[in-house]
């Protein structure tokens, strides 16, 4: 089947929640001295990380590059999210997939085609599937938070670079979490930003990997502008996706994330 | 004339040419031997597929809420009260369940499946090939272990073990996902790998926390005998008013429909061959009676009544098809129960078998009525192939005989 299954909810950050940048000194555990402050926990950090993009509203443009041993497809797409619930994704490049979108209310997913004019509700049997030909799936733009719900969080290692404190977590879900991971890896900077993030499976086999290629000031913002998806096992497989250009804390209208507006096109 | 001197007529003229009646009854004796070992594998595979259809989670009797079939899911779905289970004889039934059964998406790291994900009490399974199955690693300890128990293709598919997590995603009454972790107890080896990629067991109380609703989706009766099954489906409707009550024969149509089939394949096999060995006895008979002209004629002139004559060629008829029945019928119950009674190995042609809905391993099955059958119609068909013969001698003229 499609590469893609991600359950781990690990990915939230990323499309829906893509601003894993923080910038203001005063969030707590950030800084560069590393001299006066309070031992950072993992639960601090992702707790920081989740926390904030809360409640705030980004518009973003972005490039998605999706890459196969014989083919590469590019397209563009706009994106408005509101805290971690809400958000509508649209294609406008290239022609024949402009005007696709997705839409997420909560843990509810609508698709539209402008083509068949069609909207779709999506059932639970497809959210596993590939989200538009890409390396997520559906389920990768939907799962949010669950990260501190359904995870055992330890800071595994700590190293300097580039006057940043990079931390390594570890995070192995609880028995019952519906997570098929045998655990994952975060690697974060100590402003936040997602330097990578690594799946394993359950003997403990590195499975695929969300990295950060390039990290860059955007909308005010320090935050990844480049990341890639990929399966270790097939390395000709991945999907990159760029940020292009990106607002946050904009006011963005209620009616932004209705089915109605799925369907319209506008915003 | 006495029917004790037209019998010792008729096998003494039968031993007058015994290179004819052994070559007659050999020909007698090697259909119905043929008959019976073929009944008993038609037979055979007719009980297989309906055992199979029953045992494959449905029973004689389920109790469904109405539109289940038509859209699986778990608002079709109703409430037992607690300690409830069926008011019938013990002798009637031999065992009954309640499930909850569900479809599901299945997730392990690699791979997705589509799945019926089915609550069981492990303890009341013996009715369904649950109760059967080869399993590797453990079973399913009660009805609230939320553990689960797969198929082997299954894991094989999703590349998974013993021990590991699998994420099962399916939808609660409120029409919302759940989705929770389960690990795996064991692997159940089934007969074919359709029902190992189809069922994944867990607990009905832990399916029934999953979805957050006391609820099951269906009540599987397995009667000690199918000869009940209308009464306590009658009993059982009157009961669950509101829901559906239906046998197996509505809830596996096809084999139900093959079922039925079978009976008349049998008869239709039956007159094919013993079409073929009649012709052999008419021709032999008129043979015989043509041979006797001169005898007939002789016995015609000092006072034989022509219904005598009849009665003589039928009688001959009639006891080498009651001696070739006889051995036919024991060689073919030898042939079918010992030579054949570990069963055919069917497993090089496992998928298509599978796909008929039977198991890998053919045993024959010699019922006493088809035997009754086949001995009763190979008489009827003994004197129906005597009476042209017979009508021939009758016809003979004592005169003209008597001049040849």
């Amino acid at each position: 089947m499609s590469p893609c299954m991600s359950p781990g909810r690990a990915t939230f950050c990323l499309l829906i929640c893509l601003l894993p940048a923080a910038v203001s000194a005063d969030l707590p555990g950030t800084g560069t001295d590393g001299s006066d402050r309070a031992p950072v926990t993992a639960e601090d950090l992702v707790a920081g990380a989740l926390d904030l993009v809360r409640g705030r509203t980004s518009y973003t443009e972005l490039t998605m590059i999706i890459h196969r041993p014989d083919w590469e497809r590019t397209s563009a797409l706009v994106s408005w999210t509101r805290g971690r619930e809400d958000a509508l994704i649209r294609f406008t490049a290239p022609a024949r997939d402009a005007g696709n979108a997705t839409l997420k209310q909560g843990d509810k997913m609508w698709t539209y085609t402008p083509k068949l004019n069609r909207t779709i509700r999506l059932p639970y049997s497809l959210m596993s599937q590939s989200w538009a030909g890409s390396d997520f799936s559906y389920n990768d733009l939907s799962r949010t938070d669950d990260l501190l719900r359904h995870y055992d969080l330890t800071i595994t290692g700590e190293r300097e670079e580039d006057g940043h404190r990079i931390y390594t977590i570890e995070a192995i879900p609880h028995d019952e979490a519906p997570v098929v991971w045998g655990k994952e890896e975060w690697v974060l900077r100590d402003d936040y930003v997602l330097i990578s993030q690594n799946f394993f499976d359950q003997s403990m086999e590195l499975l695929k990997r969300l990295e950060t290629l390039e990290i860059g000031e955007l909308g005010g913002r320090v935050m990844p502008l480049r990341m890639r998806m990929s399966k270790l096992d097939e390395p000709e497989n991945y999907t990159e996706v760029v940020y292009d250009s990106a607002e946050f804390d904009i006011d963005i209208e209620d009616r932004t994330f209705t089915v109605f507006s799925l369907q319209s096109g506008g915003r | 004339m006495p029917l004790k001197l037209l019998t010792a007529l008729s096998v003494r003229n039968l031993f007058r040419h015994r290179r004819r009646t052994i070559m007659l009854l050999l020909a007698i004796t090697v259909a119905v031997a043929g008959v019976v070992v073929t009944n008993g594998l038609i037979r055979g595979m007719q009980f297989d597929m309906r055992e199979a259809a029953v045992a494959n989670l449905t029973g004689h009797l389920k109790v469904l809420a109405p539109g289940y079939l038509d859209d699986p899911n778990i608002e079709k779905s109703f409430e037992l009260a607690p300690g409830w289970q069926p008011d019938l004889p013990a002798e009637e039934m031999e065992g009954w369940a309640a499930r909850i059964r569900i479809p599901a998406v299945i997730m392990s790291e690699r791979e997705t499946r589509g799945v019926q994900f089915v609550g069981v009490d492990p303890a009341r399974e013996d009715i369904s090939f649950l109760g059967d199955v080869a399993i590797t690693g453990e079973g399913l300890t009660d009805g609230n272990d939320r553990r689960v128990l797969i198929g082997v293709e299954l894991a094989r598919q999703l590349e998974t073990d013993v021990g590991r997590r699998l994420v099962l995603i399916t939808q609660g009454l409120d029409g919302r996902n759940r989705e929770a972790g389960f690990r795996i107890a064991g692997l159940y080896d089934a007969e074919g790998t359709a029902l190992e990629k189809q069922f994944v067991f867990t607990g009905v109380g832990a399916l029934q926390n999953m979805v957050e609703a006391p609820v099951v989706t269906e009540v599987s009766i397995k009667l000690a005998d199918e000869l009940y099954e209308q009464e306590v489906k009658q009993q059982l409707t009157g009961f669950f008013s509101a829901q559906d009550v239906m046998d197996w024969q509505e809830l596996e149509p096809q084999a139900a429909a093959m079922f039925v089939y079978v009976d008349s394949a049998i008869l239709i096999w039956f007159f094919v061959i013993m079409g073929a060995l009649i012709f052999g006895l008419v021709n032999t008979l008129i043979t015989a009676v043509m041979e006797r002209i001169r005898e007939f004629g002789m016995l015609r002139a000092v006072g034989m009544k022509s219904g005598a004559v009849i009665v003589q060629v039928v009688l001959e008829s009639t006891i080498i098809m009651l001696v070739g029945v006889f051995v036919g019928v024991l060689v073919g119950w030898v042939l079918a129960t010992q030579w054949l009674g570990d069963g055919i190995d069917l497993s090089q042609w496992a998928q298509g078998v599978e796909m008929a809905g039977m198991r890998s391993v053919l045993t024959p099955y010699v019922l006493v009525g088809d035997i009754v059958l086949v001995t009763v119609l190979s008489l009827v068909f003994g004197v129906l192939a005597a009476l042209y013969p017979a009508w021939r001698a009758v016809k003979i003229k004592p005169l003209e005989a008597l001049r040849r």
